[in-house]
């Protein structure tokens, strides 16, 4: 098996799933074999982000972010963030690699300068838990989710932040905001879902508002994960009533498809391909999926993991038309 | 020098050095076991100096202050504890040297509003992407039929880069693999809670996904069974293949062969379809070709079914004899030979030796076939199951085929039997079939009035 000492190269698509079994492991996604498998030994992986250079794959996990080289064969981690007292439940990148956000179980959103141009931190605290952190696509403003049930949107620049709340006392369990940075959504521990639109935020002095939207029932049961597609076509959400659903962006929120498997279990976390063609879905089942969005059938099955996935991670390639 | 003419020395030291010397441990099994001194000194010396012989054997008996035997021998066989642990040591180094760790300052001075602006500086949102492809969806569409790797599912019981979950390491000789490949191991990593047949099914998916062997057609995982093997590879076939139902983890042999059982009774029917496992990226008429192949094996499969069941229909009417028990009316059981032909059913009760109750005795009976109505199974236990057969009984058992409608005085009856599963099904299965057979104009006519009487029963 080549996949033993594979590195991967800047031309080929990463695609990452973690979870309960202390493994992350990397697949080549149209075979389904698994390619490499990076240890996570002292805990549970929360979240995976791969960096918009392709170069590292971020493992959120308990007390630590751990940073893994995807260019070289090394199966240890390079970089281990640390300081953090509890769970780190969310990471993300700004976009041209300078800086990395956390937000963790201890009511903090980290900012953590990856070049080390400053040694000053810059954190924002929510005395709650926090279960999401999403980046404005104009890399200075976050929305970050708690368990209260708020949504604080911070200005990193101004260090303001403005809190909205949905549903009082229900736990926001993701966000997630457009390619475009016209639409904010959020999901909460009753399954509902909420959309704001967002105006301004562009220019730099302009203030960035949000109004909302649309709110509707996308499960009956707690949801797990929102995104939208890099289209922004589609948002979807998935839940632990063993479902995935696709939702029209452009039309009102109307449920397009319901993507559904018989052994299926809780869908922790989903993925669009660039085209927003296909998706890639993990769940309780120790399985992770591509579907194809249009037919809501399944392509591949990456088997392999031992224990729940409850984080996936990709990145795709274009490639010209 | 003195010591070099010393023999004694001079045997301790070749021995030594064997032992030092052979990474299979094979010289130290052999020798380990031998009383060297006392055969030495008798062997080669008949006039021993006893003042010498005493000091030259504890020489011997000391072998070599760096050879110390332990207990766990396998673990010395392959690389030492030592070279094992200086391996970890130097893992352990490496990792900490590759590693950087970033601690959050949490007492630091905050960020200054400069460095802010410069840091989280607003930028602009990329308008829509141009119009490129996504190399995903591009390789999905160019490989849409592709075959499913049938040893997918055993890929969980890969046991490399597993944390926390204990493991086997294996070197398994492909030996159906063609002779300029099958001459060198392939290292298996298993989880040992694995069984035997699942490490089999992750050897295959192995051999399916490496690029070397990717093309070899691989047969499933049934056919196949693993043998004790040399570390050169040569299969030992003085004893069976490993019980594929056993865990791993009984076993502790590190080398083994993967052999295919050819013309073997494990080999079944159901499982015969020859799976061809291409390359990943195969070209859409080699896939085809694929799918013909598959079609080709499926109605194999399927013809192979009809043939059983011809074949079944065939020997139906041959009488053959059951052993079984028949439950009387007083609900005991006594012991029969169910006779069973294409023409007659025959109970003959097995002569009892201590039988004591006249009223559960038996008297040997046979039935028409044509008497019989139905045979189904009433009820299946564990152990037991309990049939039933209902029959037409004429007063004076007289023939009753051939007349178009059934006599007034009959009257339905049936039997109850007891016998172990496989012997019930078999008979019940033999019976429908027979019955089938039989299914003459007269007999549907008797069926279809034996079910009228039936009902005028229940109404009564």
């Amino acid at each position: 098996m080549s996949g033993e000492a594979g590195a991967i190269g800047s031309d080929q698509i990463i695609f990452a799933t973690g979870g309960y079994d202390h493994t992350i492991k990397l697949w080549q996604t149209h075979t389904g074999n698994c390619q490499k498998t990076l240890q996570h030994a002292e805990s549970q992986v929360n979240m995976l982000e791969i960096t918009p250079d392709r170069r590292y794959l971020a493992a959120a996990s308990y007390q630590h972010i751990r940073m893994f080289d995807l260019t070289t064969t090394n199966q240890n981690h390079d970089f281990n963030y640390e300081g953090v007292p509890k769970n780190v439940t969310a990471v993300g990148f700004e976009k041209n690699t300078k800086w990395m956000y956390s937000g963790g179980e201890d009511g903090k959103v980290r900012i953590w300068d990856l070049r080390e141009t400053t040694n000053n931190p810059h954190h924002y605290e929510v005395f709650a838990p926090v279960t999401c952190v999403q980046l404005h696509p104009n890399q200075s403003e976050v929305f970050i989710g708690d368990q209260n049930g708020t949504i604080h949107m911070w200005d990193m620049k101004t260090d303001n932040a403005d809190q909205y709340i949905p549903d009082l006392d229900n736990m926001i369990i993701d966000l997630a905001i457009n390619p475009d940075g016209t639409h904010l959504a959020a999901v909460n521990s009753k399954g509902r879902c909420f959309i704001w639109s967002i105006s301004g935020g562009c220019k730099s002095e302009e203030r960035t508002t949000i109004l909302p939207k649309n709110k509707f029932e996308a499960h009956p049961r707690q949801a797990l994960k929102c995104k939208f597609s890099p289209d922004s076509n589609y948002l979807v959400t998935t839940s632990s009533d063993q479902t995935a659903k696709i939702w029209d962006a452009k039309n009102n929120f109307k449920l397009i498809k319901e993507l559904k498997h018989n052994n299926k279990r809780w869908v922790w976390d989903a993925a669009f391909s660039s085209d927003s063609q296909y998706l890639f879905t993990g769940s309780s089942d120790n399985i992770a999926r591509l579907w194809n969005v249009k037919d809501g059938t399944i392509e591949r099955e990456y088997v392999g993991h031992q224990k729940a996935i409850t984080t996936i991670a990709f990145r795709d390639v274009f490639v010209p038309a | 020098m003195a010591l070099y003419d010393n023999k004694y020395w001079l045997l301790s030291h070749i021995r030594n050095s064997f032992i030092s010397t052979d990474d299979t441990g094979m010289c130290e099994l052999v020798m380990v076991g031998e009383n060297l001194p006392d055969s030495l000194v008798d062997a080669l010396d008949k006039y021993p100096d006893t003042d010498d012989s005493q000091e030259e054997d504890d020489e011997i008996e000391h072998e070599s202050y760096d050879i110390q035997l332990d207990s766990d021998f396998n673990v010395r066989k392959f690389g030492s504890n030592m070279s094992s642990w200086m391996e970890k040591m130097d893992q352990k180094r490496k990792r900490a040297g590759r590693s950087k760790n970033i601690k959050w300052e949490s007492n630091a001075e905050k960020m200054s509003d400069e460095d802010r602006m410069k840091m989280f500086a607003k930028q602009e949102i990329p308008k829509e992407q141009p119009a490129f492809k996504s190399l995903l969806s591009e390789q999905i569409q160019n490989c849409i039929r592709m075959p499913k790797n049938p040893f997918m599912e055993y890929s969980k019981f890969d046991g490399s880069a597993q944390v926390g979950v204990p493991v086997r390491k294996y070197k398994i000789f492909l030996t159906m693999l063609p002779e300029n490949q099958k001459n060198y191991p392939m290292l298996v990593v298993c989880v040992a809670t694995a069984k035997i047949q699942e490490l089999i099914g992750l050897i295959c998916y192995k051999c399916s996904s490496s690029i070397v062997y990717g093309d070899f057609p691989l047969q499933p995982v049934s056919s196949y069974g693993l043998y004790i093997t040399e570390e050169d590879g040569e299969v030992d076939r003085d004893f069976p293949c490993l019980d594929a139902k056993e865990c791993v983890a009984k076993f502790g042999f590190t080398c083994l062969g993967l052999v295919e059982h050819k013309n073997n009774k494990i080999v079944t029917f159901e499982n015969s379809e020859q799976l061809v496992m291409r390359n990943l990226e195969e070209t859409l008429s080699s896939s085809e070709q694929a799918s013909a192949a598959l079609d080709e094996s499926k109605q194999l499969i399927v013809d192979m079914e009809l043939m059983k069941g011809h074949e079944i229909a065939m020997i139906a009417p041959l009488y053959q004899s059951y052993r079984a028990f028949i439950i009387t009316k007083m609900r005991s059981k006594v012991e029969i030979h169910l006779g069973i032909s294409g023409e007659k059913l025959e109970i003959d009760p097995v002569h009892q030796k201590n039988a004591k109750f006249v009223l559960s005795r038996q008297k040997p009976v046979s039935h028409h076939m044509d008497c019989i109505g139905s045979c189904i199974i009433t009820d299946t236990k564990s152990s037991k199951t309990t049939f039933r057969i209902d029959y037409v009984s004429v007063p004076g058992n007289k023939e009753i085929v051939g007349s178009n409608s059934l006599p007034s005085n009959v009257s339905m009856k049936h039997y109850d039997f007891e016998a172990d599963n496989a012997t019930a099904e078999e008979i019940v299965q033999k019976m429908n079939i027979i019955l089938d057979i039989r299914s003459s104009t007269s007999r549907k006519e008797f069926i279809a009035t034996l079910e009228k009487k039936k009902e005028k029963k229940g109404f009564v």
